[in-house]
């Protein structure tokens, strides 16, 4: 790891620091873990899953809101890197994706066909429970290197705490609530995607971008933006 | 007419699993004698949901064994039919019904419709014995309660019939419907929660998964368009 990024993930932890000493919205802290995550790391791709209540995988995250992309991981999370990573709560390295083993030919053939060769799927843990997986996508084979895979782990880590915050570390109940919440809002701005699609005529990913910059540029969270969008009461 | 509407709205709202109630609520605010709820047509099929009595249930029946009278031009056009005199306007309308109901001393006959986006499947019958009307107002607001029940119905007759089936079932399928239902409530205007369910009613009646519906939305071949209280779907 050369000095520029090393730089660069100081900053990064710094801003993340900050940022959860505020009021913060989950969604948006994990969209700026994602794209840290492959601006800075040297990866392709990279997207975080949560498990909802019936351990069922979904994607809150991920780089670009192509579809294609979020196919693969949901993919992943059926039969693939992903899943194993959260059943296992340990990291999950795929160094060639072209030689990955036979049950996950679904999730080869479609990230095989998006250009990417290896993979790392890296769990949000909490002691001993799982709630999810970072995953990080690139288009050249070969193992990451260590110290990659340890910040990773580490901003895995920052998911995990954003998203339970340190006051629901006690209460299971609260902990699935909370993954709920966090569930709940990526519906809502699925829902503003949609909204936004059709009234300005544009993609369900550019649609995602305009959210975005609205959010960014007006400093409001991203999943207050999508309900005011779907509530009708923000109009883009 | 002792509760006010938005006393009767609430009820609606939160007795969706006793359509029995449905009837009182209607008999609560207009100056009306009996009350029957409907649906007709292919969709869901003729049947009686809730009569407040056997007048009320009686003239629903009729309507379907002839095929005519209040609640089909309701369902059909989409909008509430007014009858304060069936005597006089009756005959030209519908002449097999009226010709029927001549020894139940009905005088007048209201009827709204039950839709949840394009999907049109029934209606709500009121009549009294007295002749009376009803005013821009009631008719309004007679028209909301008959909304607020059409989602009751729609979405029992979904889970009665194995809605689960028509359930999305993958988180990423589960992603593109609510994608397709924004697209949806910014078409026609309603809430997320309606959108979704005018997908699924539209998935049903035409017999396929709603992730096929929501992809056909997502693309532009599936669109809804929306005029006063009609919604129209255009493929």
């Amino acid at each position: 790891m050369n000095d520029v990024t090393q730089q660069r993930l100081l900053e990064t932890f710094v801003k993340l620091a900050d940022t959860l000493i505020d009021d913060y919205d989950v969604v948006d802290l994990l969209q700026v873990l994602v794209d840290t995550c492959r601006d800075v790391l040297d990866t392709t791709a990279a997207g975080i899953l949560l498990a909802d209540s019936r351990g069922e995988l979904e994607v809150v995250a991920s780089t670009s809101e192509a579809s294609r992309l979020v196919e693969i991981m949901q993919l992943s999370a059926e039969q693939g890197p992903c899943i194993e990573s959260y059943r296992s709560g340990r990291s999950v390295s795929v160094p060639d994706i072209e030689v990955s083993k036979d049950e996950w030919w679904q999730f080869r053939g479609s990230a095989l066909a998006q250009g990417f060769r290896s993979m790392d799927a890296l769990p949000l843990r909490l002691r001993d429970t799982t709630i999810g997986t970072l995953n990080l996508l690139r288009s050249e084979p070969g193992a990451a290197p260590e110290d990659t895979i340890r910040a990773a782990q580490a901003f895995a880590d920052v998911a995990t705490i954003g998203i339970l915050h340190e006051r629901t570390l006690r209460e299971s109940a609260i902990l699935s609530e909370q993954l709920q919440a966090a569930l709940n809002s990526r519906i809502v701005i699925e829902q503003a995607k949609g909204v936004i699609s059709h009234t300005r005529g544009v993609s369900i990913d550019d649609a995602f971008a305009l959210m975005r910059q609205y959010a960014r540029s007006h400093s409001v969270g991203l999943s207050i933006v999508a309900a005011r969008i779907v509530d009708r009461s923000l109009r883009l | 007419m002792s509760e006010s509407f938005e006393d009767a709205m609430g009820i609606l709202e939160r007795e969706s699993d006793h359509p029995e109630r449905f009837c009182d609520a209607f008999l609560s605010v207009f100056p009306v004698g009996g009350a029957a709820v409907s649906t007709i047509g292919q969709v869901l099929g003729s049947e009686t949901i809730a009569a407040s009595d056997p007048v009320a249930a009686r003239l629903d029946e009729l309507q379907f064994d002839l095929g005519e009278g209040p609640c089909w031009d309701a369902m059909r056009s989409a909008n509430p039919v007014l009858v304060p005199m069936i005597r006089t306007s009756g005959p030209r309308l519908w002449p097999a019904f009226t010709e029927s109901i001549v020894t139940d001393g009905v005088s007048s006959v209201f009827a709204f419709p039950l839709s949840v986006g394009p999907l049109r499947f029934g209606a709500v019958d009121l009549y009294s014995a007295e002749p009376v009307d009803l005013s821009d107002t009631q008719t309004q607001q007679a028209g909301a309660m008959a909304e607020v029940i059409s989602r009751h119905v729609l979405r029992r007759a979904l889970t009665s019939i194995g809605g689960d089936e028509n359930e999305a079932v993958s988180a990423y399928s589960r992603r593109l419907v609510h994608q397709a239902s924004g697209v949806v409530l910014a078409q026609i205007d309603v809430s997320a929660d309606d959108a979704r369910l005018v997908i699924q009613g539209q998935a049903f009646a035409s017999s396929r998964p709603m992730m096929d519906v929501a992809q056909d939305i997502l693309d532009g071949r599936l669109r809804f368009t929306r005029e006063g209280s009609r919604i129209e779907v255009a493929q």
